[in-house]
């Protein structure tokens, strides 16, 4: 735990060294999100749900794509694994400071929502439910979509089409009424994060909503085991 | 003197071409506990191509070896098998008695390894960098004393990324050795280096030597593997063309000697000139050269630019990359 916690502390230094990343990883979330709660917007599911998807998606699924695959091309991962980190302790440690901040503002979105005078929700613990089942969603993602991405500048446009799948599915869930085939939507990845904002409000329960918080981490974290490249020099077979 | 082809056992005193290559790798060192590196018909393919083919290696504990070869002769990825880090598709491989294939985290507590190139988070500082190596790393070291010992004090406080080559060089050597591991696997340390930096870190090495530590290195630099290294081996094209000691390599190859001819004057029975230029590939050179001189004096032969010479590391490196031009010349024709 020491090493991870010294390679998180390190990773945290380098976000707040390094513009662009502080960019995507902290500031566009965190406007977005105190943008979402003083619109005066009158729906607190599409709201809850909007700052779940981007602080998880734009912090985490792109931030953590963008640094897995410059540490993978710069050989970093790989020289860390001559060291006493674990693959899985290094993997924490590279993501993990995207998914604290992530988890930060979350916690500021909450205390915004709660001083603008947001609803509280009914059933309040669906939504560190949708926090956690989003964090493994946009994690084991970065790893499998970090597969496909040659350098850290090409995350931008590799992470985008699942970036907008996830946002597109949370938002709709969250807003269309659950009701027939709709609440089938809550299958795609993202669509439980819209679910369980909607079951925080008083819908019912949904299993779709499970089987999507469930299915979509382990399909990409299997992608991940499987062809996760630690090195940028081509893998024997 | 009669030049004679290549191959079979030679009597003293056969003259053999300079571009022969002894193709049976002259492999000896202890087995068992006393060995850091054993490898046996180690094979490496990505995809349709196989990158190594073949290659016996043996490196006895307390050793430097130095693998030399040109680019692409299948070296680091050699290496990489060795570290933990490549499948393997044939062979048996032991580092320190592990199976790196199987075994990498029990195998990484005792090796230190540096990379042939990158592996520093550019933005953090020389000192951060080795602070967060120490907390890493499973050994215990001072960043303080390897700040020193690999003259890097001065900039601790610059950013990994406006580091020299060379000092990048410096401090991948600084996390290789981190903890004085029992082997240490360097890959190319010296590449692009000034004379003064690669003086340092060679001293570096043998006093990893000295200490008792394993060390294996790639390395372009033929003057580098005679300078440090126990036993040598030469790879290429997938395949070790030439391995052993550097007593046992030198000793195989033809010796020479070379002697500009007066005009006029005939050069002795089956030996070639070169323009004026006589020279001659002998496995004993003191009865040949001894022959070539009675043969002088008898005619009153005045030769100039006399030079004989053992063989070389370089002669053999050159060698055994023009034979293999010769054979793919051959195989295109």
């Amino acid at each position: 735990m020491d090493r991870i916690a010294a390679l998180v502390l390190s990773e945290l230094t380098l976000i707040l060294r390094n513009r662009t990343l502080l960019t995507s990883v902290l500031i566009v979330p965190l406007a977005l999100g105190v943008f979402l709660t003083f619109s005066q917007i009158d729906s607190p599911t599409y709201v809850v749900a909007m700052q779940v998807v981007f602080a998880l998606g734009m912090g985490v699924y792109v931030g953590g794509t963008q640094t897995l695959v410059a540490r993978r091309q710069t050989r970093v991962l790989k020289r860390f694994r001559t060291s006493g980190i674990s693959d899985g302790g290094l993997l924490v440690g590279t993501v993990g400071p995207a998914a604290v901040l992530a988890l930060g503002q979350l916690v500021l979105f909450g205390l915004f929502d709660v001083v603008a005078g947001l609803p509280a929700p009914g059933a309040p613990l669906a939504l560190p439910l949708a926090v956690l089942g989003g964090l493994a969603l946009v994690t084991t993602a970065a790893l499998a979509t970090a597969i496909v991405t040659p350098s850290a500048e090409r995350a931008q446009i590799t992470t985008l089409p699942l970036f907008f799948v996830v946002v597109a599915s949370a938002v709709i869930v969250a807003v269309v009424p659950a009701d027939g085939w709709p609440d089938l939507l809550a299958l795609l990845p993202g669509g439980a994060i819209g679910a369980l904002s909607r079951i925080a409000y008083g819908a019912p329960w949904t299993p779709y909503a499970l089987v999507s918080l469930v299915v979509w981490p382990v399909l990409f974290g299997w992608l991940a085991a499987r062809n996760f490249r630690w090195d940028a020099r081509l893998a024997a077979v | 003197m009669t030049p004679t082809p290549t191959g079979g056992p030679r009597p003293p005193g056969t003259v053999v071409a300079m571009t022969e290559t002894v193709s049976e790798p002259a492999v000896t060192g202890a087995g068992g506990r006393d060995t850091a590196v054993r490898v046996r018909g180690l094979r490496v393919r990505y995809g349709t191509f196989e990158a190594v083919r073949g290659v016996d290696l043996e490196v006895p504990r307390g050793e430097v070896f130095a693998l030399l070869g040109t680019n692409g002769a299948g070296k680091t990825t050699t290496l990489e098998v060795l570290e933990g880090f490549q499948r393997r598709s044939g062979g048996e491989v032991s580092v320190l008695g592990l199976d790196p294939g199987t075994q990498r985290a029990a195998l990484r507590a005792r090796m230190g390894i540096q990379l042939q190139e990158g592996g520093f988070v550019e933005e953090l500082t020389v000192r951060e960098t080795l602070e967060l190596w120490g907390k890493l790393a499973v050994r215990p070291d001072r960043p303080d004393r390897l700040l020193e010992r690999f003259d890097l004090v001065h900039r601790r406080d610059v950013r990994v990324g406006a580091l020299s080559g060379g000092e990048k060089r410096r401090l991948d050597l600084a996390t290789a050795v981190w903890g004085s591991p029992e082997l240490v696997v360097l890959d190319e340390p010296t590449t692009g280096l000034d004379p003064g930096s690669r003086r340092r870190t060679w001293d570096a090495i043998q006093e990893l030597q000295e200490g008792g530590r394993t060390v294996v290195l790639t390395t372009h630099y033929l003057e580098e593997a005679e300078a440090l290294a126990d036993r040598v081996a030469i790879m290429h094209e997938g395949r070790l063309a030439v391995s052993g000691t550097l007593e046992q390599i030198l000793a195989s190859r033809p010796a020479g000697f070379s002697a500009t001819l007066p005009d006029g004057v005939t050069p002795p029975d089956g030996v070639a000139l070169d323009g004026r230029t006589l020279r001659v590939s002998t496995t004993d050179l003191q009865r040949d050269l001894t022959a070539f001189l009675a043969w002088a004096a008898e005619r009153g032969v005045r030769l100039s630019d006399l030079r004989a010479a053992p063989a070389s590391l370089a002669d053999i490196y050159h060698s055994i990359r023009t034979d293999s031009d010769t054979r793919s010349t051959r195989e295109e024709a």
